[in-house]
């Protein structure tokens, strides 16, 4: 019976158990660096001896910071519009082309998500280092799309693995071109995959620190670079701020993918 | 000396891309003759070259002529391997990474199975609420996850306070700068990737078998041992193999929580390359990272083959 969850006993009530301490261990950092952010120690001090909001007036008071974040969102929003046009089109040769050495090249385009970040950040640098396109907004999305390309592949061809492809052949038999069936047929009916696509590519670029510290130029860094700096200078709750609007961004995702999800699915 | 390494490996990837696109044209001629269905497919391999184009030109040409450096720099030879293998302190780093790594995969699939299995099983509104808070944690930008476990595991940080006001301590413990840290950090970081697959491997038990062994008189711990332990050992091998490759290469969090006497691989490419500017040791590094992280990855797939190696986000 150990898979029947209304007849497990006490064994369920142990494991139900376990899993809310799981939660609470993952919940913890989180709801603790939004409650660290309000508070008046700058010594992190917790619990706070007061509340405040002078951290999050550091934190807009310092242009640094305002302009780190646009450019991550800049350079975000570019991989992710590259990422899911690359990825689509892999995806449709992928899952509808018929050639041998498929699995192969699926799994080449899907190494950069296993290969450690670490040796591609060393290897691009040195790369761009000599095309001259090291701490270039082009660099920087060039290397992240690279990052986010799997990320984009996975959901695509799998939401393309799950439409049943006599739909756009039937869109072509009632006169429609193979590209009209695709746009207006095909792309509508998976637009759930892509959607994830856009933001998992838009995240692993957004959060992407190894490749960014070694591309980043004093006069271009993303918010993970200039986050990495203030850590390593010091533990200041403006980090915390920051990191508190990050989780709020967070979950403003979540909520949309959320609200997006059950759309389209009714 | 860079410009040694660079042309001739470009050259010989132009040619990557191409070579494996020629055959399957081919084999689509014959594709269309038999399907109608194909012939209208425009651009099936086509489809293929922006990504063939960017993975070769910016991902494979880059590794190799990293690969080529490691043997060339600053002199031709194989002496920044043996300087890596021969060496004492570099010895402790591959084996702090390796230590590190096989105990917070451990840790993690330990931790992650219970949860996966109720998470299985649970109703759908309750499963539901977890599912959020594991993938919130997941979304949370990673240096913040990383900067909260600072703060927390401070020698005068929330944990220790707290275990000294219960009695339980009456020194800190010295929770960062150290192994400890690393593990508890990376733990963190690892569990939804091993929990999400988990569950779909788990939901795949079909739960009359479980039934079947009860009705034949099997205790409860029977049961577990040889019935559902055994049918979800897949799904513990594949994900335990991906936090493992993941945690060996790891460099944010073993570089922020762990302390300078026990380095981990990673941090110390990073650092012969960035701080040190010993290009020839450093890629010598982290090739040795890259063929670890390959072999792993070539067993995975093995196991599980390449969609649900890659799967489960």
């Amino acid at each position: 019976m150990l898979l029947d969850y209304d007849r497990m006993g006490w064994l369920k009530t142990a494991l139900l158990g376990f899993t809310a301490l799981v939660a609470a261990f993952l919940l913890l950092p989180v709801v603790f660096i939004v409650l660290l952010s309000f508070g008046s120690s700058r010594w992190l001090a917790f619990p706070p001896p007061g509340w405040t909001l002078k951290w999050y007036q550091e934190l807009f008071a310092d242009p640094s910071w305002l302009e780190a974040a646009l450019t991550s969102a800049r350079i975000a929003a570019l991989t992710a519009i590259l990422a899911v046009l690359i990825g689509l089109l892999a995806s449709f040769a992928l899952v509808r082309g018929e050639f041998r050495g498929r699995e192969i090249l699926r799994g080449l385009l899907l190494t950069p998500m296993v290969l450690p970040v670490v040796v591609f950040a060393i290897a691009i640098y040195a790369f761009f280092l000599r095309l001259g396109l090291g701490g270039t907004t082009i660099g920087f999305v060039v290397a992240h799309t690279v990052l986010a390309l799997p990320f984009t592949i996975i959901p695509i061809a799998t939401a393309l693995e799950g439409f049943d492809k006599s739909i756009e052949d039937a869109a072509i038999v009632c006169g429609a071109s193979p590209l009209q069936a695709k746009l207006r047929i095909t792309l509508p009916s998976i637009r759930i995959g892509i959607f994830s696509a856009a933001i998992f590519s838009f995240l692993a670029s957004w959060d992407e620190v190894v490749v960014a510290i070694f591309m980043a130029s004093p006069t271009l860094q993303t918010l993970p670079v200039k986050i990495w700096g203030s850590l390593r200078a010091d533990l200041s709750p403006v980090i915390a701020a920051a990191s508190s609007l990050l989780v709020g961004l967070t979950l403003a995702l979540m909520i949309v993918t959320a609200l997006l999800r059950r759309k389209f699915k009714t | 000396m860079a410009g040694e390494v660079g042309p001739p490996s470009r050259d010989k990837e132009r040619d990557g891309p191409v070579v494996p696109l020629r055959n399957p044209g081919d084999a689509m001629s014959v594709e269309t003759e038999q399907s109608i269905a194909t012939m209208r497919m425009p651009a099936g391999l086509g489809g293929l070259l922006p990504a063939l184009t960017l993975i070769g030109l910016f991902f494979v040409v880059p590794v190799l002529a990293l690969l080529l450096r490691s043997v060339t720099d600053p002199a031709p030879g194989l002496q920044n391997y043996a300087a890596l293998l021969g060496d004492g302190t570099y010895a402790r780093v591959f084996f702090n990474t390796f230590l590190v790594a096989a105990v917070v995969t451990i840790v993690t699939v330990l931790v992650a199975f219970p949860v996966a299995w109720m998470l299985a099983i649970m109703p759908p509104s309750l499963a539901s609420v977890m599912f959020g808070i594991i993938i919130l944690s997941m979304w949370t930008n990673l240096l913040t996850r990383t900067y909260a476990w600072m703060v927390l595991l401070q020698r005068t940080g929330v944990i220790n306070r707290a275990l000294m006001a219960t009695g339980i301590i009456d020194q800190p413990l010295p929770l960062i700068n150290n192994l400890t840290g690393v593990t508890i950090g990376m733990v963190y970081i690892m569990l939804p990737f091993m929990i999400l697959p988990l569950v779909g491997t788990l939901r795949a038990i079909d739960p009359m078998t479980l039934r079947a062994a009860a009705l034949c008189g099997a205790s409860p711990f029977q049961a577990f041992r040889r019935i559902l332990l055994p049918l979800s050992l897949p799904g513990i091998a594949a994900g335990g193999l991906m936090v493992f490759v993941m945690s060996l290469g790891y460099f944010v969090t073993p570089a922020l929580l762990g302390g300078t006497s026990n380095m981990m691989l990673a941090e110390m490419i990073a650092q012969l390359i960035q701080s040190l500017l010993n290009w020839g040791l450093g890629s010598a590094a982290a090739f040795i990272l890259l063929i670890a992280t390959m072999a792993l990855y070539a067993l995975q797939l093995r196991l599980v083959g390449a969609r649900r190696a890659t799967g489960g986000i």
